[in-house]
């Protein structure tokens, strides 16, 4: 069968960025791609104010003078805070969650299209909000906003409480709107193992989102008004601000790899024209990950030093030890897929390569931590930091990548050049691991955890560790200028380039506004 | 070689009993996670080359599924890999986790931003100093926000929270001086948690710890008094400001008269304030009641006499400044 005939979708209708264009109409859009887009621009916009302030630490471990050590502990939380809770934890499930979601369902749009604009205000309203206590007065508590430094602080906490009340809260109306539409809007005679795996794992994500997204926004109003007032639990007792945290942020930041793990099944079905191998071994795998997830927070609390007793860590050391199966699991159903596939090899899979390559590095990382003595040791120094730094720009960023050069001629109907994207992707993979390696090392050799600005660990490892970031700047500069440039190459991408077998390669690309004229007609997740 | 350089450089130089069972385990898991990674992303480039679409309309195998004996395999070594690190890992983690009986004890009390390290007798200290070959019991306490102690060469990393006391031990093998540092962000003022750690040999450690204990070197007779009223823990009983608490107050004290249960009446001169510490109960002041224990064997008169002095500057009839009549 030749790609063209699988176009359900009426030759004449415009596609959704050329229907109805205009400021006003993208403003107040309920269509999920145009919504999809925005996400990804804001996500993207976060993803880059938060590395850039996270050069003055690099300045300062270079010698750099005139930083003064208020101004570096500033410049790290909100990096550390940015990249966490405003890309690595929301970018994948927005960007993909709405763009491709309702397309691999076979749907014309999200359950709660009103909704999903509502997801996206809250999510820039945080955004700015927390932008503007940059300016009006930056805190500098660490990330992880400890009691009772945080009720001390001179900055703006406040305004970074509200933001990030607002960036929770849309992380659980995204939530929402991917269950209900799983549930609700999959296409007539599709059965939930009939959603491929991308679709699976947002869906789970979902329910992370929602169960993090509420608690987390609660607690972090409870330790507003502990600062505020001096009411609520934190002012009661600051310690549990820790105990609350880490519980809440484990699963949503160590797992944020979930859906990546989902774009990249996608990518190496797609790309290898493809059944995914042992479906239901995967889905299951998903299923279990989900669940240890809320169960193994307390290794990263032991690691963060608390005093906690020492059977207690053991007893989470343990259960996090059983993750070791469904990351097993997941890592063989890819390479079972590939085998024997025919793999288009260029575009997305040097991205994918870089995401299987740090997030076994991130995944190997946890052996380390979860390895009682030298867990204990490792717990709070620059080793477990860098494990965050991998799992930002090697986890999250490459899966972004690698899911943006398989859906971008879906997304914007045109085609980037390969060969630029392969030699970008591969400089940035040298550099990212030139940069984190040595961080590795400062962490063992007892840098305590981001506190690159403040070492004088072994010689010359700062410096090589700045040369890896220039040279994985320019690697990503390279990819993005390449997407971007493709956006007026004019080249127009086909329905279905890569000869993929989901639903979203269905219709033309980019797809007119109703997505599919009919309801396309379902025969399994993957139809080849 | 590379290879042993790269070795070498993961760890500072180990200096403690301990440092073995963290090295070691990580080394091994390094190892293993080395070789895992290798195979993994070998069988993906591998593939990625050998599948690689000839042309256009080529598909894939339309059928397959996990190879149960290959799915076996894989989950078993990486569950055999998680095990073994947790297995690895654990002696040295319950070693740590359980001082041994006789260590010699140093409280810690980290603060907002500094270190002090107190030693059985009472030496108070920002630096801390122990002696090798002896095992070292550091009980952690902090006074607000969490801090951590982490000295990289003994491989010791250990919270430091409020309201909560958490344990350390270890045993240096190597005499020197260390790094020690707090991991934990505290505050503005965290780049001033470092501090040192400095080993000595047994005997210079006997030796530095009795210079370092002459409270008498460095201050005046008043200044040691005043010292001795906190450390001995006078000061919750007796104020100085004249507030009337469990004892009387030490203010207005010297050289006044008192009356005691007895109906005798005593005047507050040398003599009587050695006896009021060493013998605390012979005569009791009127309206308090005899609890005050006795100080015989712990304050010694040296120390007696510090104390005296020290009580003549916070009466109006202790006369001069002791350390101006000195010099008569
Ligand atoms: C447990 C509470 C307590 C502590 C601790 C304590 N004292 Fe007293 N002290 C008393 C009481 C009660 C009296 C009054 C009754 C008496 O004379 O025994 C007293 C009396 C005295 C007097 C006589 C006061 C007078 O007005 O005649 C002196 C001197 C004195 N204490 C010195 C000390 C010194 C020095 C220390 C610390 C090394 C100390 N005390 C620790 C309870 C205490």
């Amino acid at each position: 069968m030749s790609v063209g005939t699988r176009t359900t979708a009426a030759e004449t209708q415009p596609s959704y960025l050329a229907d109805k264009r205009g400021l006003g109409e993208w403003f107040s859009t309920c269509d999920h791609k145009k919504i999809g887009l925005m996400f990804l621009g804001w996500t993207v916009f976060a993803l880059l104010v938060g590395s850039l302030s996270g050069v003055f630490p690099v300045a300062k471990s270079l010698g750099g003078r005139g930083l003064e050590p208020r101004f570096i502990f500033e410049a790290t939380t909100y990096h550390r805070l940015l990249l966490l809770f405003l890309f690595l934890v929301p970018a994948l499930p927005s960007v993909f969650g709405f763009f491709l979601l309702p397309m691999q369902l076979g749907a014309r749009n999200m359950a709660l299209p009103a909704l999903s604009r509502f997801s996206l205000r809250f999510y820039v309203i945080g955004l700015v909000l927390i932008l503007v206590s940059m300016f009006t007065g930056p805190i500098a508590t660490g990330w992880t906003l400890a009691a009772p430094l945080s009720s001390t602080d001179p900055g703006s906490f406040i305004l970074v409480a509200a933001g990030l009340f607002c960036a929770t809260l849309s992380w659980f109306l995204t939530g929402i709107n991917i269950f209900v539409t799983v549930h609700y809007k999959r296409a007539p005679g599709m059965g939930f193992f009939d959603m491929p795996i991308m679709a699976w794992s947002l869906y789970l994500t979902s329910y992370m989102l929602i169960a993090v997204g509420v608690l987390f926004g609660v607690v972090i109003a409870y330790l507003a008004a502990s600062r505020a007032g001096d009411v609520g639990l934190f002012a009661l007792n600051p310690g549990l601000w820790t105990d609350y945290f880490w519980f809440l942020v484990t699963p949503s930041v160590f797992f944020a790899l979930l859906p990546g793990m989902g774009v990249v099944f996608e990518v190496v079905a797609g790309i290898s024209r493809r059944a995914v191998v042992g479906y239901r071994m995967v889905v299951g795998a998903m299923i279990t990950l989900l669940g240890l997830s809320f169960l193994t927070w307390g290794v990263y609390l032991a690691g963060q030093g608390q005093g906690q007793d020492p059977t207690t860590t053991l007893v989470f050391s343990a259960i996090s030890l059983l993750t070791a199966v469904p990351v097993a699991l997941l890592t063989y159903g890819l390479l079972a897929t590939m085998n024997q596939g025919s793999i288009a090899g260029d575009g997305p899979d040097t991205f994918m390569v870089g995401f299987l390559l740090h997030g076994g590095i991130v995944c190997l990382m946890g052996v380390f931590l979860a390895s009682p003595a030298p867990g204990a040791y490792l717990g709070t120094t620059m080793f477990v930091s860098t494990q965050l730094d991998y799992l930002v720009w090697g986890g999250a960023v490459f899966a972004l990548l690698a899911g943006l050069h398989y859906w971008w001629p879906k997304m914007v109907g045109v085609e980037y050049s390969r060969e630029v994207a392969r030699i970008g992707g591969i400089f940035a993979i040298i550099g990212l691991n030139l940069a984190l390696i040595p961080r590795l090392i400062m962490g063992t050799q007892g840098v305590a955890q981001d506190m690159i600005a403040f070492v004088d660990g072994p010689a010359g490892l700062s410096e090589l560790s700045a040369l890896g970031w220039l040279i994985a700047t320019l690697g990503m500069g390279v990819v993005a200028g390449n997407l971007y440039a493709s956006t007026w190459s004019g080249r127009k991408a086909e329905a279905n380039p890569w000869g993929a077998g989901t639903l979203e390669w269905r219709t033309d690309s980019p797809p007119p506004e109703k997505n599919f004229e009919t309801p396309p007609e379902i025969e399994g997740a993957y139809r080849y | 070689m590379t290879g042993s350089a790269l070795l070498s450089t993961w760890f500072p130089e180990a200096a403690s009993t301990h440092a073995a069972s963290v090295d070691e385990p990580f080394y091994w898991i390094y190892f293993a996670a080395v070789c895992f990674l290798a195979l993994f992303m070998g069988l993906v480039l591998i593939q990625l080359r050998v599948y690689r679409r000839q042309d256009r309309d080529q598909l894939g195998a339309v059928t397959g599924r996990p190879n149960p004996v290959f799915v076996t395999l894989w989950v078993a070594a990486a569950m055999g890999l998680a095990l073994f690190g947790f297995i690895t890992g654990l002696p040295g983690f319950i070693n740590q986790t359980t001082p041994p009986w006789g260590a010699f004890e140093i409280d810690v009390t980290a603060s907002q931003w500094a270190w002090e390290f107190t030693y059985p007798n009472g030496h108070v200290a920002d630096t801390l100093h122990v002696p090798v070959g002896r095992p070292i019991r550091l009980n952690l306490g902090s006074t607000d926000v969490s801090h951590s102690l982490a000295v990289p060469a003994l491989r010791v990393n250990k919270a430091a929270v409020p309201g909560r006391e958490v344990q350390a031990w270890f045993e240096v093998t190597t005499p020197g001086t260390y790094a020690l540092q707090s991991n934990t962000f505290s505050g503005d003022g965290f780049a001033d948690m470092r501090s040192e750690l400095v080993a000595h040999a047994p005997v210079d450690f006997g030796a530095w710890m009795e210079e370092v204990s002459d409270i008498f070197k460095g201050r005046t007779l008043v200044e040691v008094g005043e010292l001795l009223y906190t450390r001995h823990g006078c000061a919750a009983c007796h104020s100085v400001d004249g507030t009337k608490l469990v004892g009387p107050s030490f203010k207005d004290l010297y050289g006044y008269e008192f009356d005691t249960i007895e109906g005798a009446r005593v005047l507050a001169d040398d003599a009587y304030i050695r006896q009021s510490i060493l013998e605390p109960n012979i005569s009791v002041i009127a309206g308090y009641q005899p609890i005050m224990a006795s100080f015989t064997g712990i304050i010694d008169d040296r120390e007696i006499e510090a104390i005296t002095a020290w009580f003549k500057t916070l009466s109006s009839k202790g006369g001069a400044a002791p350390d101006a009549q000195e010099e008569n």
